[in-house]
């Protein structure tokens, strides 16, 4: 008799405690926490669960506590397929992420397909809204955008013999592309348009190359640890070129890996810094953060996926409570709240507005913003 | 004509490098017939560990410049050679009689688990060396600029090269480890131990790829911990170009694949270049399937 008593007691318990945690909503965070981009993706984890933190001390939404489920896609497709079948089976209504065009795209069907809103939040390739996934959302702006901006910059500065170097990643390919395209129309020569291969050290070869068409601006569309080489040894090779890049390059670790010298007069375009957002938003979340992790985001990419939760917030909070509604009700969205500014999205889930920066790296190593 | 002497200055620079970590695997597979696939990763532990002795530990500001990079130069190589020792204990010297498929994958395991644990104790971010240990001095030779950096680097690799071949051709030990790398049965019937060879080549090894690790470090400056793979790699491939198991064949391979990418850059695409250069490697072992200068398969070191 009394083990009866003890197994309803057990079953009661257990209804209540699954009960109690049906009530939270669940949100999934994929992020790079381990191989390259890890320092990515551990600012992502850190910004996403600091903004959970924050809604849960308000008590929820709602009264419901937002519960966050961080799966680890180390940067890499395959890694992120598991990643989003975890997540999908741990029954969140959308998640956020990831960073990387290409390990984001080999989560999209699969979150599809579990009818799961999905936000990615550092990648930029076209295509990815092009498929016409209903779900599908991205709080960074698109290559074209980035690839019509670059080139109007490069015109208004006056540069007639360009230089385009990508590194065969699907983002760097395509801005470099892009801009390619967007320089044709305003007859601006391209004389050199070839990939480099990312993660090595010595870049002299490329260099050396590159010297013999004489640019008068190389524009390389990949990532800070190469542009930080290319730089250092740009300069030990004593060639002044100018150089630009895209917002691959928005990352403190260049100026220390190129040195300050060779980093000098280096520009490029991206998306405000994280310390230059001006909204009363912005400015809370940061003093939050560095209270919290001593140091500011080191990128702009980190902070989208705090706009990306801010976007889901605003959606839960209004009443969306599936994922059908939350995609319908940001589609309708211009100007919601978020870390970098209002936030709206378009029919196809891509970012509206405008809002490119350029930044030149100045003699102390800094970035600093053109007005 | 100036664009193919900078490129082959590009590309020997580069290829000294992968000579320097090449020697690593063509000694290992020599007397043991095994790829040690972590090798890269002990290349990667040497340019962390240098970095700690020269920034957290201050060497480099405690002793006059040349001597304080001499000192850290020599700590590294002996604290790699102490984690190679270690690696084969752990990782390799159980399995000697098992089958060659078991140490392999124990060499891979030993790869990631040496990968993830520099990432855990030095965090994922990229790390850079200080700026000031780089004389920044640039030789401008007919329009081909040269820097003193680069100088040092190829010969410190050359040296520790000439220097390693001498220790294997010239001394008793070196006949050693020749002698098990021929036939481990026979040269302990001759009164070898071949363990305590196995273990020296171990030592020396992983001290020459943590030596590696320390140039890559000063003169590129950015290290970080999947940088092994890449160079582990590009030296694994240099050292079969050359004919593994053998040394000079090692230093060849590795300087023929520097320059034979730096001339695909510059001559048919810089993102062909990887392509071209293993095409090359094909080709050479279409024509000679032991390698540049293997005789028989890694039966001499």
């Amino acid at each position: 008799m009394k083990k009866i008593q003890i197994f309803l007691f057990c079953i009661v318990v257990c209804i209540f405690a699954s009960a109690a945690r049906a009530d939270d909503i669940k949100i999934g965070l994929m992020c790079p926490l381990t191989g390259k981009w890890a320092s990515e993706g551990a600012d992502m984890k850190n910004i996403v669960s600091l903004l959970v933190d924050e809604t849960n001390a308000k008590g929820g939404i709602d009264g419901r506590k937002v519960e966050l489920v961080i799966e680890d896609d180390a940067g890499e497709p395959r890694s992120a397929a598991l990643a989003a079948q975890k997540l999908a089976s741990a029954g969140v209504v959308a998640v956020i992420g990831t960073y990387g065009s290409a390990v984001t795209e080999a989560a999209q069907n699969i979150l599809d397909e579990a009818g799961i809103v999905q936000i990615g939040t550092g990648s930029t390739s076209v295509r990815l809204t092009e498929k016409g996934l209903p779900l599908f959302f991205r709080t960074s702006p698109r290559d074209d955008a980035q690839g019509q901006a670059a080139a109007d910059l490069i015109e208004a500065g006056q540069y007639k013999k360009v230089a385009l170097l990508h590194d065969n990643s699907s983002y760097s390919k395509g801005l470099a592309e892009e801009t390619g395209k967007n320089l044709d129309k305003k007859n601006i020569q391209v004389v050199f348009f070839d990939a480099l291969t990312p993660g090595e050290r010595d870049y002299t070869a490329t260099l050396t190359k590159l010297k013999t068409v004489d640019p008068d601006l190389v524009f390389y569309t990949g990532y800070y640890p190469e542009t930080g080489m290319l730089l250092r040894q740009k300069k030990e090779m004593g060639w002044a070129v100018p150089m630009m890049g895209g917002d691959a390059a928005n990352h403190q670790d260049l100026v220390k890996i190129a040195g300050p010298g060779a980093a000098a007069g280096y520009f490029f375009i991206s998306p405000p810094l994280p310390q230059d957002m001006d909204s009363p938003e912005a400015k809370g979340f940061l003093e939050a953060f560095k209270g919290k992790f001593g140091q500011p985001p080191v990128s702009i990419w980190a902070v989208m996926a705090g706009d990306a939760y801010k976007a889901l917030e605003s959606a839960l909070a209004a009443g969306a409570d599936n994922p059908e509604k939350i995609a319908s009700w940001l589609k309708k969205q211009t100007a919601t709240p978020s870390l970098s500014g209002p936030l709206g999205f378009n029919e196809k889930g891509d970012r509206i507005g405008d809002f490119y920066r350029v930044y030149t790296v100045d003699d102390q190593g800094r970035f600093s913003l053109n007005k | 004509m100036e664009q193919f002497f900078q490129q082959l200055f590009n590309g020997l620079a580069v290829g000294g490098i992968y000579a320097l970590v090449a020697l690593g695997y063509t000694m290992v597979y020599g007397v043991l017939k095994l790829i040690n696939f972590a090798h890269g990763d002990l290349f990667t532990i040497g340019s962390y560990l240098g970095l700690t002795m020269l920034v957290s530990w201050n060497l480099s500001g405690l002793l006059p410049p040349f001597l304080g990079m001499l000192v850290v130069f020599v700590m590294v190589s002996l604290f790699v050679a102490l984690i190679g020792w270690a690696l084969e204990r752990a990782a390799y010297r159980p399995l000697r009689n098992a089958s060659r498929l078991s140490a392999v994958v124990s060499a891979l395991g030993a790869s990631i688990f040496f990968e993830n644990a520099i990432m855990l104790v030095y965090g994922a971010r990229v790390y850079v060396y200080p700026d000031f240990l780089r004389p920044d001095f640039v030789l401008n030779i007919f329009g081909v600029a040269i820097p003193a950096m680069r100088i040092i680097v190829i010969t410190v690799t050359v040296a520790l090269m000439f220097g390693l071949w001498g220790f294997i051709q010239r001394t008793k030990m070196g006949a050693a480890i020749r002698a098990v790398a021929l036939d481990q049965g026979a040269a302990r019937l001759m009164g070898i131990n071949v363990d305590r060879v196995i273990s020296l080549v171990f030592l020396i090894g992983p001290a020459l790829g943590g030596a590696a690790g320390l140039l890559i470090g000063v003169y590129y400056g950015q290290i970080d911990f999947t940088m092994g793979w890449n160079y582990g790699l590009k030296a694994f491939t240099a050292a079969i170009l050359g004919g593994i198991g053998n040394i000079p064949g090692a230093m060849l391979g590795g300087f023929l694949l520097g320059v034979t990418e730096a001339f695909a850059a510059a001559y048919i695409a810089v993102a062909w270049k990887d392509a071209v250069a293993f095409l090359a490697l094909i080709l050479i072992l279409i024509i000679r399937p032991t390698g540049i200068l293997g005789e028989r398969t890694a039966d001499k070191l």
